[in-house]
C-alpha cells in the first residue's frame, strides 16, 4: 500500500478506536460506580465537537507555544503512529514521543498564565518518576530480544514466545505507564479535579479539539505498543480484545481507587517501578529468563 | 551493537576523523524537535502569571517578566536549546558530557535572574546536584577513554564491553541523572517551575528529559 495512505488510514483508525476505548472506558467506571454512565461514542462525539467551537485565548497567554503547542501534542502522537503500528520502527523513537508528550502536558499548563495550568505543569515535572520505570521496561525487551526495532521484537516472539513470559515485571511496569495515562488514574497527578481541568483547563475550542484527538491516539498507540511488544504477533482481532481487555482492567482500577496525593503517586510508582526493575534483574542472574 | 539496531536505519553521518556524527530516524526526531522548540522559544513572549494576592480577597495578583530579565532568559534558553540539539546528534562520548554540563549551567541560568525566592533556592540545590554530579560524568567518560582510548561512538559500539567500561558507564549514569535533574534528584528541581516564563522554562524540561532519552541509546551502544 502506498505509504501516505497508509499513514493516513493508521492515523484514523488509532483516533476512532481510541476515541471509541476511552468512551468505554467511561462506560465502565460509571458501571462499577452503579451510574449509567454516557454511550460509549461520548468521547468522540466531544472530540468532533470541539472542533467547531469558538475558540477563545485568555489575555495571560503566551500566544505562540499556547497555540503551537496544541497542534505540537497532535502531530507527536502522528509521528508515534507512524514509528509504531505503520513502520514498526525503533522503540526508541516511541520513547522519545513519550518524552515530548510530558513536555506538553507541561508547557500547555503554564503557558495559559492560569494558576491551575501551572499548578498541573509544576507536577507534570514530579510525576517524571514514571518515565524511569518506560525505560527500564524497554531495556529489559531490548536486553532479551536484542533489538529496539519493534518488527524484529515480533519476529523474535513469534520464534520464542511472547515476552510477558519471560520477563512480566518489565510487562507491568509498562501496565504502570498505561494506568498512570488512563483518564481518573490514581496517577492522575497533573488532571486532579481540584485542578479544573489541570494543564487542558485554559484550552477551549478547536485547541481543545486537538488535544481530544492527541488523547485518542496516544491512548491508541500506548496500548499497541504494550500489546505488540509483550503478546508476540498479533492480527486484527487479537488487537482489539486486548485493547478491550485492557481498557476493562484499567477502567476498574480507576472506577475503585481514588486519586493519590502528589507525593503519594510518586512513591508509589517509584516503588512499584524498583521492586519489578531488582525482580527483572535477578529474574535474569538465576536464570528464570533465558 | 550498531547505530542502526538501536534507532532504526542510517540516514547520514560527518565523519570528523574517528568521531562521526550520524542521524537515524531516533536522532533526527530528536534534534527536530529540539529546534522547533528553539524556534518557538525565540518567537515567544512569555504568560502573565496569575497568583491569588491577599488571603480572604477576591484580588489576583498578576506576576510578569520585565524586559531585561526577558531578553537574558531568552538567549540562555535558546543556547540551552541549540546545546541540547548538538548532543541529540554527537557521535563523540565527550561532545555529549560536554553538552550534558553546558545544558546544566544553562538551566540553572535561566532561572538565576527572576526574584522569587523559593524558585532560587530550588536552583541552588539543583546547582549543588549538578555540580557534584559533573565529577561522576567526567570521570565516568575519562575512565571509557582510558580503557578503550576512543571516545567515538562508532568505535566503541564495536568493542566488547570490559570492567571498566561497565563502571565508567555507571559513573556516567550517576552523572547524567543529576545534571539532568530526573529521579531521583527530580525534587530539587521541581520548585524551579513556578516562576513565569513558560517558553524559558520548558526548555528545561525538555532538555533534561531528551538528554536522558539520547543517554538510553548512548549507554546501550557502549554496553552492548
Amino acid at each position: 500500500m502506498n505509504l501516505m495512505a497508509n499513514i493516513l488510514i493508521q492515523v484514523i483508525i488509532a483516533f476512532l478506536a481510541g476515541s471509541l476505548l476511552l468512551g468505554l472506558h467511561r462506560k465502565i467506571m460509571a458501571r462499577v460506580q452503579r451510574r449509567p454512565g454516557p454511550p460509549i461514542i461520548q468521547h468522540l462525539l466531544h472530540s468532533l465537537k470541539f472542533f467547531f467551537k469558538e475558540t477563545g485565548f485568555p489575555k495571560t497567554v503566551s500566544k505562540p507555544f499556547y497555540i503551537g503547542i496544541t497542534f505540537i501534542l497532535a502531530l507527536i502522537w502522528v509521528v508515534g503512529v507512524i514509528a509504531g503500528p505503520v513502520a514498526h520502527d525503533s522503540l526508541l523513537i516511541l520513547f522519545g514521543v513519550y518524552a515530548v508528550y510530558k513536555i506538553v502536558e507541561h508547557n500547555s499548563g503554564s503557558s495559559s498564565g492560569s494558576p491551575y495550568g501551572k499548578l498541573s505543569c509544576v507536577r507534570a515535572v514530579l510525576s517524571a518518576a514514571t518515565e524511569l520505570p518506560l525505560f527500564a521496561a524497554i531495556v529489559f525487551v531490548y536486553l532479551v530480544t536484542g533489538t529496539m526495532n519493534i518488527g524484529e521484537i515480533i519476529t523474535y516472539q513469534s520464534v520464542h514466545g511472547p515476552l510477558i513470559y519471560t520477563i512480566p515485571l518489565a510487562a507491568l511496569m509498562f501496565f504502570m505507564l498505561i494506568i498512570t495515562k488512563s483518564p481518573y488514574s490514581p496517577f492522575a497527578i497533573t488532571k486532579d479535579k481540584a485542578l479544573i481541568s489541570g494543564f487542558e483547563t485554559e484550552h477551549y475550542g478547536l485547541l481543545r479539539g486537538f488535544m481530544h484527538f492527541s488523547e485518542s491516539i496516544a491512548w491508541y498507540v500506548m496500548l499497541w505498543v504494550f500489546l505488540t511488544i509483550f503478546f508476540g504477533p498479533l492480527n486484527a482481532v487479537g488487537y482489539l480484545i486486548g485493547m478491550i481487555v485492557i481498557t476493562f482492567i484499567t477502567g476498574f482500577i480507576n472506577a475503585t481507587t481514588p486519586i493519590f496525593s502528589p507525593n503519594h503517586s510518586v512513591m508509589t510508582q517509584i516503588t512499584i517501578g524498583a521492586i519489578c526493575f531488582f525482580g527483572t534483574i535477578v529474574m535474569i542472574f538465576t536464570g528464570v529468563v533465558a | 551493537m550498531d547505530f542502526v539496531t538501536l534507532g532504526g536505519d542510517l540516514l547520514g553521518t560527518i565523519p570528523l576523523g574517528d568521531i562521526v556524527l550520524y542521524i537515524n530516524p531516533f536522532n533526527l526526531f530528536l534534534f527536530a524537535v529540539l529546534l522547533g522548540f528553539t524556534f518557538l522559544i525565540a518567537i515567544s513572549k512569555p504568560e502573565t502569571q496569575v497568583e491569588a494576592s491577599k488571603f480572604n480577597t477576591l484580588g489576583v495578583a498578576e506576576v510578569k517578566v520585565d524586559e531585561k530579565e526577558f531578553r537574558q532568559r531568552r538567549f540562555l534558553s535558546i543556547i540551552c536549546g541549540i546545546a541540547s540539539a548538538g548532543a541529540m546528534i554527537t557521535g563523540d562520548l565527550f561532545n555529549f558530557t560536554l553538552f550534558m554540563a553546558l545544558v546544566g549551567i544553562l538551566n540553572i541560568g535561566i532561572v538565576s535572574a527572576v526574584k522569587q525566592t523559593s524558585v532560587l533556592n530550588s536552583a541552588f540545590n539543583y546547582g549543588l546536584i549538578a555540580m557534584m554530579c559533573s565529577l561522576p560524568l567526567f570521570g565516568g567518560a575519562a575512565i571509557i577513554l582510558a580503557s578503550t582510548g576512543t571516545l567515538s561512538l562508532a568505535v566503541l559500539s564495536q568493542m566488547p564491553a570490559s570492567p571498566m567500561v561497565v563502571f565508567g558507564a555507571i559513573l556516567m549514569l550517576i552523572g547524567i541523572l543529576g545534571e539532568s535533574g530526573v529521579a531521583p534528584f527530580f525534587a530539587s528541581k521541581a520548585e524551579m517551575f513556578r516562576t513565569p516564563g513558560s517558553p524559558f522554562i520548558v526548555i528545561i524540561h525538555l532538555s533534561s528529559l531528551f538528554i536522558i532519552v539520547r543517554a538510553v541509546e548512548i549507554l546501550l551502544l557502549v554496553l552492548w
